[in-house]
């Protein structure tokens, strides 16, 4: 088993980590030819099922893998993991590579950086130098030697435990499968609707008052329709607040996947077919206020999202990252349960 | 009566908070040492693997000092006054800008006397802040007398020796977990590399639990100098590493670091302004790397007693060690876990309880009033002669050439 890449993208790779560490401690890693998969799957919450094209995060060229099947499972601590890319944004090279200390399995990133001095150090000093100055040294303390500015390479190594998996132990696992969604439309700015969100979710905190807050988060109710209307509401004894987006899209579906009579059976057309201030050409869901901020950090990617409602049942996010290359769209799936009213 | 008064300009205040709040990291109480020339602050932590202390001059760091102690109460041997304070109290009382939001009543001058009657049961230091527009902040503080232990480090027997920005120290520990514990440093051909590592025993089912570890290699090249012995490996605790980054990098001040071999002191230190700090912290390691080299045998034979490496910190009730110098081959920072046997070892020295104390006295610090501080010369010497004597009998006297990298 052989694993060896140089990442070409640790800004990427550091907040994808960052927006999966929100949800979950451990993240399941799955490394496939061509393909990388970060699922996420916590006891409770939301879960995230994302596949990037190992060109999204690293060098296709310097990608090694060496597996029995061709794939190879892992268990990683996100958080660790996000933590030490962090040391790898700035860097010139990062190497990932899976190695062995002991009986501990690891995920290494060997990192190079290079920066420059601003030249109060010792550059071209000689050994006789030194020698001078460590008679000096213990008798007064002395100024530095002045210099010119000169490159200096620093090399930190990330050495971050990690478990493989058998391929048994992953049978067990899949994506959840919906039905067709009543409403399909493409989020506003991620950091509007987490701000609001927010304040959403505090009014409702502060206003139940303290005894029963701590043990409940409020249920936002997100609601949308297939004529660009998008609802955040929240609802207590003491309030209720709502805000509307209008004038979003609601994308159109491939027709290459799909035939006409396919498509026109689906039940979002059936919801678009209904006029635009219909209340039963509504999708709600109810979320988890708190829960619903981590999803939504995932803003830092700046990503395209789609949120396809299943009325009264579940809010799945197909989230694209940008810039994806090569046709092939890095996406990370959030499937996002509906509490009951 | 003793007495002792001295004042500060307002410059001196932002350094005297700078200071407090490194020492606020070591320990709670601080001790107070006043002599005629100096003021002497330290802190020395609880499970006393960390000394630190801050002096001082009376001529440049204060507007004025002044400090006088009448015969009768002179010890034969101690011209100073020692008395110990809640660090808490004191930070509080120089706390954030001096200058404050308000320019008009901003600090112009700092006046601290003592109070210390015989006749009254409370001894008192009190601190006036004389601001603009006539405005008098004063503060009484309460302290209680003590002695003063004073860490042992003689600078001459130093063999290892490095100085470096505290810049360049941060940028190495800001890649560290913030969870590490401690920091392995040694050198390489011409890298030089800081590893962080956590001693957690952890269950073995438990693999993504385990820490981090994380290394940083740098080039020889970025310290002002570097005299050590390449692949000596030597341990501290990462947290009393970034409090004295965190204040050199305050003070402008680039950071010496003095060694032996693991199991002995490391010795930190730089001056400035009129303020000399030094931060004299115990060493574990691989002891038997710096004793390899013959030479070092005599030193050990000549103190006869093992060196408390006391390198745990009480608070962490589960990994506390009491190490003995040669138990400290224990923690093993390049291998990622602890072996079996080594883990053996932990359990066995957890079972002896802390050394006596005559020992630690013996070996680190000196009670001030039996053994005038590290800085007396005639003990010192006698001391490192006897070490001397050692290496004059090896024949090896050129120790301090070879060792240059």
């Amino acid at each position: 088993m052989r694993f060896r890449t140089q990442l070409s993208n640790a800004a990427t790779f550091s907040k994808l980590t960052a927006s999966l560490s929100s949800l979950g401690k451990v993240c399941w890693m799955r490394l496939e030819d061509g393909i990388v998969r970060f699922t996420i799957i916590p006891d409770q919450g939301t879960q995230v099922w994302a596949q990037l094209p190992v060109d999204a995060i690293f060098e296709e060229s310097n990608y090694i893998l060496e597996a029995n099947a061709g794939v190879i499972n892992l268990e990683v601590p996100v958080g660790a993991l996000h933590r030490a890319l962090r040391s790898a944004v700035a860097a010139t090279s990062t190497q990932l590579r899976l190695t062995k200390k002991g009986n501990v399995p690891l995920l290494a990133l060997t990192i190079h950086v290079s920066s420059w001095t601003t030249g109060s150090n010792a550059l071209g000093m000689t050994d006789s130098d030194h020698a001078a100055l460590a008679r000096q040294a213990t008798t007064t303390s002395r100024p530095g030697p002045i210099s010119g500015p000169r490159e200096r390479e620093t090399v930190i190594t990330q050495e971050i435990p990690v478990k493989v998996l058998h391929e048994s132990a992953i049978e067990g696992l899949h994506e959840p499968r919906c039905r067709d969604p009543d409403v399909h439309i493409i989020l506003p700015s991620l950091f509007q609707l987490k701000s609001i969100s927010e304040r959403f979710t505090k009014l409702a905190t502060d206003a139940k008052g303290s005894a029963t807050s701590a043990v409940v988060s409020p249920k936002l109710e997100l609601s949308a329709n297939m004529h660009g209307s998008l609802k955040l509401a929240i609802a207590t004894d003491a309030l209720r607040i709502s805000s509307v987006w209008t004038d979003l899209v609601n994308p159109s579906l491939d027709p290459g996947q799909l035939s006409q009579t396919e498509i026109e059976q689906l039940p979002s057309e059936r919801m678009r077919a209904l006029s635009g201030d219909d209340e039963a050409g509504w999708a709600k869901v109810r979320i988890d206020g708190k829960d619903w901020g981590r999803v939504l950090s995932v803003g830092r990617l700046s990503p395209k999202v789609v949120a396809c409602f299943i009325h009264e049942t579940a809010l799945i996010l197909y989230v694209y990252l940008p810039g994806s290359s090569n046709g092939e769209d890095s996406c990370l799936t959030y499937y996002i349960n509906s509490y009951a009213a | 009566m003793i007495s002792l008064s001295f004042s500060l300009a307002p410059e001196a205040l932002y350094q005297l908070h700078d200071v407090l709040t490194c020492l606020a990291k070591f320990h709670d109480t601080v001790a107070i040492e006043a002599e005629f020339d100096l003021l002497r602050l330290s802190v020395l932590n609880s499970t006393k693997t960390a000394y630190s202390a801050f002096v001082f001059e009376a001529d440049r760091f204060f507007e004025s000092y002044s400090f006088d102690m009448p015969r009768a109460s002179r010890n034969a041997r101690s011209e100073r006054f020692c008395c110990q304070l809640y660090l808490k109290g004191l930070l509080s009382v120089f706390k954030g800008k001096t200058g404050g939001r308000d320019k008009d009543t901003a600090v112009e001058r700092c006046e601290v006397e003592l109070h210390e009657r015989p006749d009254q049961t409370e001894c008192r230091l009190a601190i006036k802040m004389i601001c603009g527009l006539g405005v008098i902040r004063s503060y009484k503080l309460t302290y209680e007398s003590t002695t003063v232990n004073h860490a042992v480090f003689d600078r001459t027997t130093a063999t290892n020796q490095w100085t470096i920005e505290p810049k360049f120290l941060r940028e190495i520990t800001d890649h560290f977990s913030p969870s590490a514990e401690q920091l392995d440093i040694y050198s390489e051909s011409g890298k030089v590399i800081f590893t962080s590592f956590t001693t957690k025993i952890t269950d073995g089912k438990e693999i993504l639990k385990k820490p981090v570890h994380t290394s940083v290699a740098i080039d020889k090249k970025d310290f002002e100098y570097f005299l050590a012995e390449d692949n000596l490996h030597i341990v501290i605790f990462l947290k009393d590493f970034k409090a004295v980054i965190a204040h050199a990098e305050s003070a402008h001040s680039a950071i010496t670091a003095r060694y032996t071999r693991p199991t002995r002191p490391l010795q930190l230190a730089y001056d400035f302004g009129g303020i000399k700090t030094e931060f004299t912290l115990m060493t574990a390691g691989e002891s038997d790397l710096g004793i390899s080299d013959s030479s070092h045998a005599p030193e050990l034979s000549a103190r006869q007693t093992p060196a408390p490496v006391n390198i745990s910190r009480a608070s962490v009730a589960s990994n506390t060690r009491d190490m003995p110098a040669p138990r400290a081959r224990s923690i093993r920072p390049l291998t990622g876990t602890p072996r079996a046997s080594a883990r053996g070892t932990e359990t066995n020295s957890q079972s002896q309880r802390p050394p006596p104390a005559s020992i630690q006295f013996d070996s680190l610090f000196v009670p001030a009033d039996d053994d005038r501080q590290w800085d007396v010369p005639n003990e010192e010497e006698e001391e490192a002669a006897e070490d001397r004597l050692g290496w004059d009998a090896t024949g090896d006297q050129v120790w301090q050439i070879e060792l240059i990298c």
